[in-house]
């Protein structure tokens, strides 16, 4: 595999990063860099020397995305039951909302968020979260959110309505017979989508480079700008990282589809 | 039998006043009086009038389209009438200011499609309304739930999930859970017309049984059989209109008007 297509593949999946990738690229035409080879073993030592660098940046990507998705969660689902059951101004505004968010790439979001909203800092206690922290987590938390109501709003609308007046029929309120009824059914119908959103979002945290935070990926650009020959072996190790993420965390929620699976499926 | 046969007086009163409700004055346990309806232009119910006495069962038949499921979904306002009044024991469920909530934990309703909650075992389909709905303790519902489902036949199911059962079961675990609120009045909607026809008798058997108990029941059916053996009244209903009613003997064999020995014919044609 050559450089130039290494870096073309990288370029193409975060198009915030193009900035920094030509600086990589420039470092090593201007170096006259032979075609790279995958068992240059002073480039893996490099690697392995500077792991502990990649691994905190991989720490930031953890907690970024378990922050978005937990806020986008807490604040997509509501948002997907009114746009199921809601109805008049409650209805519209959710919808623009999430149109809005859906629609501007997230790149501007973060910029806007950090550089004309202004988050401010956190303090936790034990932690600190800093302004830039602050405005990833809410700008990648609330366009998940936008992007996870539309998962709740499709697995809500699907549950049967007949279901859910035979819950009226007995006497519950329309607001115990969607948590009784509806809920607990269209949760396990949202795990699919669920997996395809916490994916996206581990690999989206890489945009927060524009707002100065160096989680996984702005870390591999500092290392393969001190050491150019060393690119693809910091992309592989990277991707490495990437893939346990995502596996482990897709195969959890498989497990988690396949204990709460209704026996015998889900026809009543 | 119900309360009405063993009652000669209220018999003979049903009898009597069969085809002129208004001046009737013990058959008001349920009365509709004058319901009407509108899907916007379209007129569904007509001035719909008939009463029930407690423990009475009666029987709605009609071609399709006739109104009888959105007469039946009136009573307990799962649909709307826009006018005429409803009366349960005493108590206006038309009115404006009636908390639907409330009238709904004392009017059972079975479903022709079930609509069990997909997600929970027989049991806990029969125990959520006493849990929520009645705010029995966890024991206390279950138990009421168990008794349900043992009068239902369904005692060694109690944990099967809706896909495990048959299509009959499924409609026992429907009657249980409507049973487990302990009704004044069943509201049933076409309970047998989903069953493949081997299955539809063990959800009779179970509707027969609750006859026996003296149940009040307001049924939706094509079983004519079934309502021959068990109604005190029939309410033939054509385009939203009560065409006929009366004792089945009489509605069946000696239907007074036309339309109703026309569709009799039709509905025979296919036994």
């Amino acid at each position: 595999m050559s450089a130039t297509s290494t870096l073309a593949l990288v370029a193409a999946d975060s198009p915030a990063s193009v900035g920094a990738v030509a600086t990589a690229l420039t470092a090593l035409v201007d170096g006259g860099a032979a075609p790279l080879q995958i068992g240059e073993l002073e480039d893996w030592a490099f690697v392995f020397r500077n792991a502990d660098y990649l691994i905190g940046g991989a720490l930031m990507t953890v907690g970024l995305t378990v922050a978005s998705i937990l806020l986008g969660f807490l604040v997509g689902f509501p948002a997907g039951a009114v746009e199921t059951y809601g109805e008049g101004l409650p209805k519209r505004l959710v919808e623009s909302v999430g149109v809005v968010l859906r629609g501007t790439p997230i790149v501007v979001i973060l910029v806007f968020m950090y550089f004309v909203l202004g988050v401010p800092s956190i303090d936790l206690g034990v932690v600190t979260l800093s302004g830039a922290v602050m405005s990833g987590i809410l700008g990648l938390g609330l366009r998940s959110a936008a992007y996870q109501s539309q998962i709740f709003r499709a697995t809500l609308g699907s549950v049967d309505d007949g279901q859910l007046e035979a819950a009226r029929a007995v006497g519950m309120s329309q607001l115990e017979a969607i948590r009784h009824v509806a809920v607990p059914q269209a949760l396990r119908r949202s795990v699919p989508g669920f997996q395809n959103e916490f994916t996206i979002v581990l690999k989206d945290t890489s945009i927060v480079f524009a707002i100065g935070l160096a989680e996984l990926l702005t870390r591999s650009y500092d290392l393969f700008v001190e050491r150019t020959t060393a690119v693809l072996e910091v992309i592989i190790f990277i991707s490495a990282i990437y893939f346990v993420l995502t596996f482990t965390t897709n195969r959890a929620l498989d497990y988690l589809g396949e204990y709460y699976a209704i026996p015998g499926g889900e026809s009543a | 039998m119900s309360d009405a046969d063993s009652n000669p007086d209220a018999d003979a009163n049903a009898d009597a006043d069969a085809n002129d409700a208004a001046e009737s004055g013990d058959r008001d346990y349920l009365r509709v009086a004058d319901i009407s309806k509108w899907y916007g232009d379209e007129q569904v119910l007509d001035d719909v009038s008939f009463e029930m006495d407690r423990g009475d069962v009666t029987v709605l038949i009609g071609p399709s389209g006739s109104g009888k499921s959105t007469m039946l979904r009136c009573v307990n306002r799962l649909a709307e009438a826009q006018e005429g009044e409803i009366f349960l024991d005493g108590e206006e469920v038309t009115a404006p200011d009636v908390d639907v909530d409330e009238l709904r934990r004392e009017v059972g309703m079975v479903f022709q499609d079930f609509n069990l909650f997909a997600h929970l075992t027989a049991l806990d389909n029969v125990a959520l309304g006493p849990r929520r709905v009645l705010d029995l303790s966890e024991a206390e519902a279950d138990e009421r739930a168990h008794a349900q489902l043992e009068r239902v036949g369904l005692a060694d199911q109690t944990d099967s999930y809706p896909a495990e059962l048959s299509g009959g079961q499924k409609q026992r675990v429907g009657i249980a859970r409507a049973l487990a609120m302990e009704p004044k009045l069943m509201l049933f909607d076409e309970p047998t017309s989903a069953l493949d026809p081997e299955l539809i008798g063990e959800v009779l058997e179970v509707m027969h049984d609750l006859v026996a108990d003296g149940m009040t029941m307001l049924v939706v059916t094509h079983e004519m059989s079934f309502a021959r053996a068990v109604a005190d009244e029939i309410v033939f209903l054509d385009e939203g209109r009560v065409v006929e009613r009366g004792p089945p003997e009489q509605l069946f064999d000696n239907p007074e008007k036309e339309r109703t020995a026309r569709f009799l014919d039709r509905i025979a044609s296919h036994d």
